[in-house]
C-alpha cells in the first residue's frame, strides 16, 4: 500500500515543555508547507484526543509528529490529555511513520505500535531534555540554547518530508546533535552550553528508531 | 550499583551542580527546572534525580572510554 502523504502534526502548548515544542515544530510546518505537503496541525487546545483520532480515521495520514508529554506506553495532547496508546485502532496506524517527540516513547510504546502496523517509530528511551534560558522562555525560538537540543530534533520531520528514510533521518539528526556537542564542550562553547552538552548527549544516546529502518513516505 | 558507589555518584552529582549557571534550566518531562529545583531532584533521588544521576555516569564512561570523541 502506497504511504500516504500527509502530515499530522500535535503540538499542545499548556506549560513551559510543551510551549518550546510548540514554537519549534512551527518551523517544520512551515517547511512542510513550502514543499506543498498537507499539514494537519492540531496545535494547543485542537491537540485533543477526539481531533487527533478523527483525522486518523477520516484522513490516514502517512507521518505522525507528536509532540508533548508521555511515558514509555503514551504520549498526551493539550492538559495532559492521552492521544495515543496502544489501544489505538490498528487501522489508524497501518502503514505509518511516528516520531513521537516526548519523553520515554522509545522504552515500550515504539515496540508495540510497530506490532499494530506502524512502519518506522522514532522516540526515546528516556526523558526528553532540553537545554533553557531563563530568560528565554516565554521566547523559545531566540533561546540559543534551547536551539542547540530542538533544531537537530527538527531534522527528523523535515528530513522525513524530503522522501528520506527514517534510518536516515535519526542518523542527520545525531550528526547535527554531534557537531552541537562538540562545539559546546569546546572552547568556542560558552560556560552555560559546556553545562548542558551532558544533557545533549543524553538525548543523542536515547534517540532511537523502531521498525524499519528503511520505511520513507516514498514507500 | 552498589550503595557506596550510589553514594558516590549522588556526590559527584551534586558537586558538579554547584557550578551550574544560574541563567540556565532543564526542560525534563513536564518541568522546567533550575539549579535549586533540579538539586533538591538528586538529593531526593526521585525519577529526574535518578536520571541525572545515570546521565551524569553515562556522560563521564564515554568520555572515559573515548566514545564521545569517537563521533568526531
Amino acid at each position: 500500500m502506497a504511504m500516504n502523504k500527509l502530515f499530522l502534526v500535535t503540538r499542545p502548548n499548556h506549560d513551559s515543555a510543551t510551549r518550546y515544542l510548540y514554537h519549534w515544530s512551527e518551523l517544520v510546518i512551515d517547511e512542510a508547507k513550502r514543499k506543498h505537503i498537507p499539514v494537519y496541525d492540531l496545535s494547543g487546545n485542537k491537540a485533543t484526543k477526539t481531533t487527533f483520532l478523527s483525522y486518523l480515521r477520516s484522513k490516514h495520514p502517512g507521518f505522525l509528529f507528536l509532540n508533548g508529554h508521555g511515558d514509555a506506553q503514551t504520549v498526551t495532547g493539550q492538559n495532559y490529555e492521552v492521544l495515543l496508546d496502544e489501544t489505538v485502532n490498528k487501522e489508524f496506524v497501518t502503514d505509518t511513520i511516528i516520531y513521537a517527540r516526548s519523553c520515554d516513547s522509545g522504552k515500550i510504546l515504539g515496540s508495540t505500535l510497530i506490532q499494530r502496523g506502524v512502519l518506522a517509530f522514532i522516540g526515546y528511551t528516556r526523558k526528553f531534555i532540553v537545554g533553557t534560558t531563563r530568560s528565554k522562555t516565554t521566547k523559545p525560538l531566540e533561546d540559543r540554547l534551547a536551539k542547540l537540543f530542538l533544531e537537530p530534533s527538527n531534522l527528523i520531520p523535515t528530513t522525513l518530508l524530503k522522501g528520506h528514510s527514517a534510518g536516515e533521518a535519526d542518523r542527520r539528526s545525531k550528526q547535527e546533535m554531534l557537531k552541537n556537542f562538540q562545539k559546546m564542550i569546546s572552547s568556542a562553547g560558552s560556560f552555560e552550553e559546556r553545562f548542558a552538552a551532558r544533557w545533549l548527549w543524553s538525548d543523542i544516546r536515547s534517540q532511537v528508531v523502531i521498525g524499519d529502518q528503511n520505511a520513507s513516505l516514498n514507500s | 550499583m552498589n550503595d557506596q558507589t550510589l553514594k558516590k555518584l549522588k556526590e559527584l552529582v551534586l558537586a558538579r551542580l554547584t557550578v551550574m549557571p544560574q541563567d540556565i534550566s532543564i526542560s525534563i518531562g513536564d518541568k522546567n527546572l533550575d539549579k535549586k529545583a533540579l538539586t533538591e531532584h538528586v538529593q531526593s533521588e526521585d525519577e529526574i534525580g535518578k536520571q541525572m544521576m545515570e546521565m551524569e555516569l553515562e556522560f563521564l564512561q564515554d568520555l572515559a572510554s573515548g566514545a564521545i570523541y569517537g563521533h568526531e
